[in-house]
């Protein structure tokens, strides 16, 4: 192969990474226009909590997973009780294991320092978009199923959309909050309510949320403190483990 | 001023994510979970968000109830932005109009 074969090979690499990149902004923009609402709900609740235009990019930067941001900010308090929120926030994110093991036999063939930074990136949408289109991949028979710049193009995006609108969310809090003080409580609920319609698969696999909340609900009106997390949380695992063996 | 208090929670929150990020592909990657495992891994976010807001369901205050009732049937319909208008507006005027 001669030099200019080479410069040429690569050349197309280039391209074809550049393309592949774009070809993932493609594939995320739609559902890009989709969480900019929820950032600037998620800022501005954050700002009602005493988080500031630094702290909330700080979150949404290094944590970037919109549940558990929801979760950690409505059970906010100054100062913070970080056992809690760490713990609430694990759960939250839980689901993030299935996503990563349905993930692995694409990225096996990848180098774990080109893996692991990726990884940050799994969100619910870049996931759903990149796993779709390495399914649809192998189906054709192209390899690597997975392609790594595609994954890039549809995740980073997100990324950068999350910390920026959360914080615009964090600037406008304060003057949107006084406004409503009265109402705005509403709002966690709210948003609570549309994140788990997008998570309902039926009313049998919804089963151990009724559990959650009845178990929850008990424990706030009986018990002083924020027990009522855990323990309706996990009064609901354990009823999703027993209604399991139904099957 | 940032409060340490904070970074330090944040820093828990951002450590903790990443490990449920990179769990499956380095734990999982070579096992299959039982499906009851999966059960409760599946359910585990909805039974965490509903026991975070189940505290709105008991209130004492018939105002807020009404208004949780109409948010519950806003997100069964509409998107994010409109419920939260429509839960934050019809708190506000339910707990005006009930005093």
């Amino acid at each position: 192969m001669s030099i200019s074969e080479i410069a040429l090979a690569g050349e197309q690499t280039g391209n074809g990474r550049g393309a592949e990149f774009r070809r993932g902004l493609a594939a995320s923009t739609p559902v890009l226009l989709g969480i900019i609402p929820y950032a600037l709900v998620l800022g501005a609740q954050a700002s009602q909590k005493g988080l500031g235009v630094v702290e909330v990019p700080l979150m949404t930067g290094l944590n970037f997973a919109g549940g558990s941001e929801f979760a950690a900010i409505q059970l906010w308090t100054s100062p913070p009780h970080i056992l809690l929120i760490a713990a609430i926030t694990f759960l939250v994110n839980s689901r993030h294991f299935l996503m990563g093991a349905a993930l692995a036999p694409f990225i096996r063939h990848l180098p774990k320092r080109q893996v692991f930074p990726a990884l940050f990136l799994m969100c619910d949408e870049s996931w759903a978009v990149g796993l779709a289109d390495a399914q649809r991949r192998a189906a054709s028979g192209l390899r690597p199923a997975f392609s790594l710049p595609f994954y890039l193009g549809a995740g980073l995006p997100f990324y950068l959309a999350w910390v920026a609108f959360t914080t615009c969310g964090a600037a406008l809090g304060p003057v949107l909050g006084d406004v409503e003080t009265y109402g705005f409580a509403m709002a966690f609920p709210a948003v609570f309510l549309v994140l788990l319609r997008g998570m309902w698969k039926g009313f049998a696999a919804a089963r151990p949320w009724l559990v959650s909340l009845v178990v929850a609900a008990l424990v706030y009106l009986v018990v002083p403190g924020a027990w009522y997390v855990a323990a309706g949380a996990l009064s609901g695992l354990v009823a999703a483990w027993f209604l399991a063996g139904e099957r | 001023m940032i409060d340490p208090m904070t970074v330090l929670a944040i820093l828990a929150m951002a450590g903790v994510t990443y490990l449920t990020r990179i769990g499956g592909y380095v734990v999982l990657r070579n096992r299959t979970l039982s499906p009851r495992a999966m059960a409760v891994m599946e359910a585990a976010p909805g039974c965490v968000l509903i026991s975070v807001i189940a505290p709105d369901f008991v209130s004492k205050n018939p105002a807020d109830l009404a208004a949780l009732a109409i948010t519950v049937l806003a997100a069964t319909r509409l998107s994010m932005l409109p419920t939260v208008v429509v839960g934050v507006a019809s708190a506000g005027a339910l707990r005006w109009l009930m005093g």
